[in-house]
Formats: structure tokens, C-alpha cells, sequence
């Protein structure tokens, strides 16, 4: 069963160096889309993903393109990796280095906005940054989801 | 108490009256869902989220196991 909701709590609470990305963060956001998997651009370095692997462990994670090979993460790994495309027990898990048309996780990190969720703080990209990125993927979906954000944007303006 | 019958009447609907459209932007985005969506906190929306993707799942699931039947 799917719940983005857990993922997204489990990643906060294990002090991951993250910002929510993608349709979740466009749902955090207001938009009416639902979306089915939680994106998330992380700095990829060991600490950060240990804490992917520990955060997930028990919802045996495995990579998404070989399904067979569970998530464990070796050192030389760790200092390759540029994304991590995840499935777990409680659904996807994308964790990506950088963001299109946005930049890297430090660049991501600076157009991010923090939110309070009941278990602690997470951030979020923000509106200008999340529309640009969806822009840039320019998928149906996306396009959709441009327009609702822009009009949450015009509503948060006046 | 019975009404009085010159008391008027607030007027109900018309049997063959066309239900109110929701409100939609130019970009034919249905106002009203987004206002309810903005109405919520972020950790609302994101519950919400999981809410309809088990909804979405149930009824998949029910549609699969219908076109098993025989």
C-alpha cells in the first residue's frame, strides 16, 4: 500500500538534507493533482544517503530498474551515485542530485521554503522554482500542474 | 405552528433546474477544488493525497477482479 505521507515523515525524521520536489511538493503546494510517488533532491554524499538507506530499510527498498537488487549501499557507490530511483513497501522513492532548469541541491535548497508537519520540519521547493522545473519537464501532467500552481501563486499575491 | 399562508416562501429548487457549474479559471482549473485544497495545511493536502491513491487502488482492484470473472 502506498503512503507518501510515512515516506515523507521517515525522511524528515531521520534527518535527511533534502527538499521535497515533484507532484508531492505541488500537492504540499495546493495543488488537486494526486501523485504517486515522493521526489526528492538530496545532497548526495555518504552521510545523506546512509540516512536514505536507514530511514527505508525496513520497507525493503530496491532499486527501481533491477527490482532484484535491494538497497545497500557500498562507499564507492555512495561517491558515484548522481540519483537514487527507489521502490519501497509504502511506494517510490525518487532522489535526484539536481533539479532541471533549477540547479543543484544547493540551488534547490535556496528556492526551497520550510513547513512545520506534525513530526518535524521539512522544506519544500518553492512555487517559482516548482513551476519552472515542471515547466522544463513539459509533460502533460506537468502542464496541467503549471497552471494550478500558477493560480495559487496569483491567490497567494493578492 | 402552522404557516401563515401569505408568509412567502423561500424558493426550492425546480425539478428541471440545471444544477451551478463549478467555477474554473481560464485555464479550466475547477476553483473551487483548489480553494478547498488551499482551505487545508500542508500536512492535510499531503494525507489527502494518500486518501485518493488508496481510492484510486480500491477501485483498480475491484476493476481488475471484475474482468477476471468469467
Amino acid at each position: 500500500m502506498q503512503n507518501l505521507s510515512e515516506l515523507t515523515r521517515r525522511l524528515v525524521e531521520a534527518q535527511l538534507e533534502f527538499v521535497l520536489i515533484g507532484g508531492f511538493a505541488a500537492v504540499a503546494h495546493g495543488a488537486t493533482l494526486v501523485t504517486r510517488d515522493v521526489d526528492i533532491c538530496c545532497r548526495f554524499n555518504e552521510v545523506n544517503l546512509r540516512r536514505i538507506q536507514k530511514a527505508l530499510g525496513d520497507l525493503h527498498p530496491v532499486h527501481r530498474s533491477r527490482p532484484d537488487l535491494p538497497l545497500d549501499l557500498t562507499p564507492e557507490q555512495c561517491s558515484g551515485l548522481k540519483n537514487l530511483y527507489l521502490k519501497t513497501d509504502l511506494g517510490v522513492v525518487d532522489c535526484l542530485g539536481e533539479v532541471l532548469a533549477v540547479g543543484n541541491f544547493d540551488a534547490v535548497l535556496k528556492q526551497s521554503v520550510e513547513v512545520e508537519l506534525p513530526f518535524g520540519r521539512c522544506r519544500i521547493l518553492n512555487l517559482d522554482g516548482l513551476i519552472r522545473a515542471k515547466e522544463a519537464m513539459d509533460r502533460d501532467h506537468d502542464r496541467i500542474t503549471v497552471r494550478q500552481l500558477r493560480e495559487i501563486k496569483k491567490r497567494h499575491q493578492e | 405552528m402552522k404557516d401563515s399562508p401569505n408568509e412567502a416562501q423561500a424558493p426550492g429548487p425546480k425539478a428541471n433546474a440545471t444544477p451551478p457549474e463549478a467555477p474554473t479559471s481560464k485555464d479550466g482549473i475547477d476553483l473551487l477544488l483548489l480553494e478547498e485544497s488551499l482551505a487545508k495545511t500542508v500536512w492535510e493536502r499531503m494525507l489527502a493525497n494518500d486518501d485518493a491513491l488508496r481510492l484510486a487502488d480500491l477501485l483498480h482492484g475491484a476493476m481488475v477482479k471484475t474482468r477476471a470473472k468469467p
